[in-house]
């Protein structure tokens, strides 16, 4: 029973991290139409940055918390303004093959920047294991779950009762048609990028401390896009659950019939839901009524 | 000229020798001057292709969305040069276009439609101009919370024009408000425009391909064909225009027999848009 509920309780925080990033690539793609192929990648250099913090500057949680916040943000921002504005107007696919190469230099970069090597992010207070009845989890497990609940609540009441939400949806539903409304689409890319930054980057800082920091990282993206297929790409809050499906599919699995089967047990699931749901689980069908 | 200002202050809208080009190639729009007075409701008429989409397309600041460019010709607007202004700033200044087809945003409610009409106002105003919108169109209150992807045609097309008014117009643009709606309807429709002009004395741009109702509303009409104003006039004027009943509002003049295709002139009959 406490190994169930062990494997349970690591699924639900690998769950969601996957899920924090799956909502990343949701929020993207909702009020833009564009799959950022690169939210893993930025969520690996955040992670970096909080590293460098860390070690270079204070390892308190909350001066490491502040700092990498403002740099994903930051980061987000003129990667947005740089690579993706000019492209603003250009057909989808070629937006897609820009974060497809955006990607492929964030890795080289954390190799140029840093190292190739496995890291400890130098933060005890995260690392520290907490024991709450039969589960031994570590603080920052705990903390990326709460996350995720917390970003949830968030996403939820600012798509549905903030005007600039509303905007964003309005976007997403017909960008044409919001901007003879005077919607700017580029505030409202900038805000997606910028949203979509802070939960992946808090994703894979959280992950790091909990297991370890590395090139390979950005993995964590490739984990979190199926989930969002599996959420609905369209659902910010169904890529959620998505996430936590995948994570703590994969934790059974691996923990109750082999490690080797792990890695694509997520995958199995997502290709069963999706052939008797092809939206995902909560995406949102068109409306064809004219 | 003596009262050229007093012409210019009191002509809302005005486009002169126009030509606009999709992708450096495809000439849409050839030469045309159009003139809104200030208070008055003009009539653009034409059949599909004319280029009187493209027309608010380039008065509203979106054609560069579809490559379009103004090649030659000025557009003004409350006497400013709005040729190459932003739509947002378009906007700001109280031109507004209901546009064709309805294009609601269907995922959202009524409310939340009517709320993006006035993206640019703040809450206060907004919740103002909702209720001034509610009053005129009591059946949206009732629907405020439904989506608005499920109304009947006729109740989205109220959401169009209720989520335009949100923005407080100044010139109120409508592309072809009575495109696939049923003739009971389209008379609301109608009403509606004719009231807002009564009672909010809006100016009011009318594009259609549905000639009768347009020219017995409009003060002003003008006819496109394959992208130049092929004829202009008083409404009432070319409403007598013998020509233009017959060819585009569907009745030849005086209880003659209909004239045979073969005696009219090649370019009348190009096209006959409303049969």
């Amino acid at each position: 029973m406490s190994y169930l509920v062990n494997l349970l309780a690591s699924g639900l925080a690998v769950g969601a991290v996957y899920g924090l990033i799956a909502m990343s690539f949701a929020i993207i793609y909702k009020s833009t139409g564009l799959l950022n192929f690169a939210q893993g990648e930025m969520a690996m250099i955040t992670a970096y940055v909080a590293w460098s913090i860390s070690t270079s500057v204070d390892g308190n949680p909350f001066i490491v918390a502040a700092g990498s916040i403002l740099f994903a943000i930051v980061f987000a921002l003129a990667v947005e303004r740089i690579a993706i504005r000019p492209m603003m107007n250009e057909p989808i696919l070629s937006q897609i093959m820009v974060t497809i190469g955006l990607s492929v230099i964030f890795r080289s970069l954390v190799i140029l920047v840093w190292d190739g090597l496995p890291h400890g992010m130098g933060i005890p207070a995260g690392d520290a294991l907490v024991t709450l009845g039969d589960v031994r989890v570590r603080v920052a497990q705990i903390g990326v779950i709460l996350f995720l609940f917390a970003a949830i609540v968030a996403m939820w009441a600012f798509f549905r009762y903030s005007r600039f939400g509303v905007a964003m949806r309005a976007v997403a539903s017909d960008d044409g048609t919001a901007q003879l409304m005077g919607v700017n689409s580029g505030k409202v890319q900038m805000a997606a990028w910028g949203a979509a930054a802070v939960l992946s980057g808090v994703a894979g800082v959280l992950f790091a401390i909990g297991a370890e920091l590395s090139p390979s990282l950005y993995a964590l993206g490739l984990k979190a896009f199926p989930a969002t297929i599996l959420g609905g790409l369209d659902a910010i809050i169904g890529s959620a659950v998505g996430g936590l499906v995948v994570g703590i599919t994969e934790n059974l699995v691996g923990g109750y019939l082999s490690s080797g089967l792990k890695e694509v047990a997520g995958f199995v699931i997502i290709i069963l839901i999706l052939m008797i749901r092809p939206y995902g689980l909560f995406g949102e069908k068109r409306i064809e009524r004219l | 000229m003596p009262d050229t200002a007093a012409q210019i202050a009191a002509t809302l809208l005005e486009l002169r020798n126009v030509q606009i080009v999709y992708d450096n190639a495809v000439e849409a729009v050839r030469d045309v001057s159009l003139s809104v007075p200030e208070g008055s409701v003009v009539a653009l008429l034409g059949s599909n292709g004319a280029g009187k989409s493209t027309l608010l397309k380039a008065v509203t600041g979106s054609l560069h969305r579809e490559e379009g460019e103004i090649e030659k010709g000025t557009i003004h607007y409350g006497g400013r040069d709005i040729g190459h202004a932003r739509t947002e700033d378009i906007v700001r200044a109280g031109l507004i276009l209901v546009p064709e087809g309805r294009r609601l945003f269907a995922n959202l409610t009524v409310d939340e439609n009517l709320t993006m009409g006035a993206h640019l106002k703040d809450t206060a105003r907004m919740k103002f101009q909702r209720d001034a919108v509610f009053d005129l169109f009591p059946k949206l209150k009732d629907r405020r919370h439904q989506i608005s992807g499920y109304l009947s045609g006729g109740e989205q097309q109220m959401v169009a024009v209720g989520r335009a008014l949100m923005a407080e117009p100044r010139l109120l643009a409508l592309d072809e408000p009575s495109l696939g709606l049923a003739p009971l309807i389209i008379d609301g429709i109608y009403d509606t425009i004719a009231r807002m002009r009564r009672e909010l004395n809006m100016t009011i741009l009318l594009v259609e391909q549905n000639a009768t109702q347009a020219m017995e509303i409009a003060d002003y009409v003008y006819i496109m064909e394959n992208g130049r104003v092929v004829l202009d006039g008083p409404a009432e004027k070319t409403r007598s225009n013998l020509d233009v009943q017959e060819y585009y509002l569907g009745f030849s003049g005086g209880g003659e027999h209909r004239k045979s295709f073969r005696d009219i002139k090649h370019y009348k009959r190009r096209k006959r848009w409303l049969s």
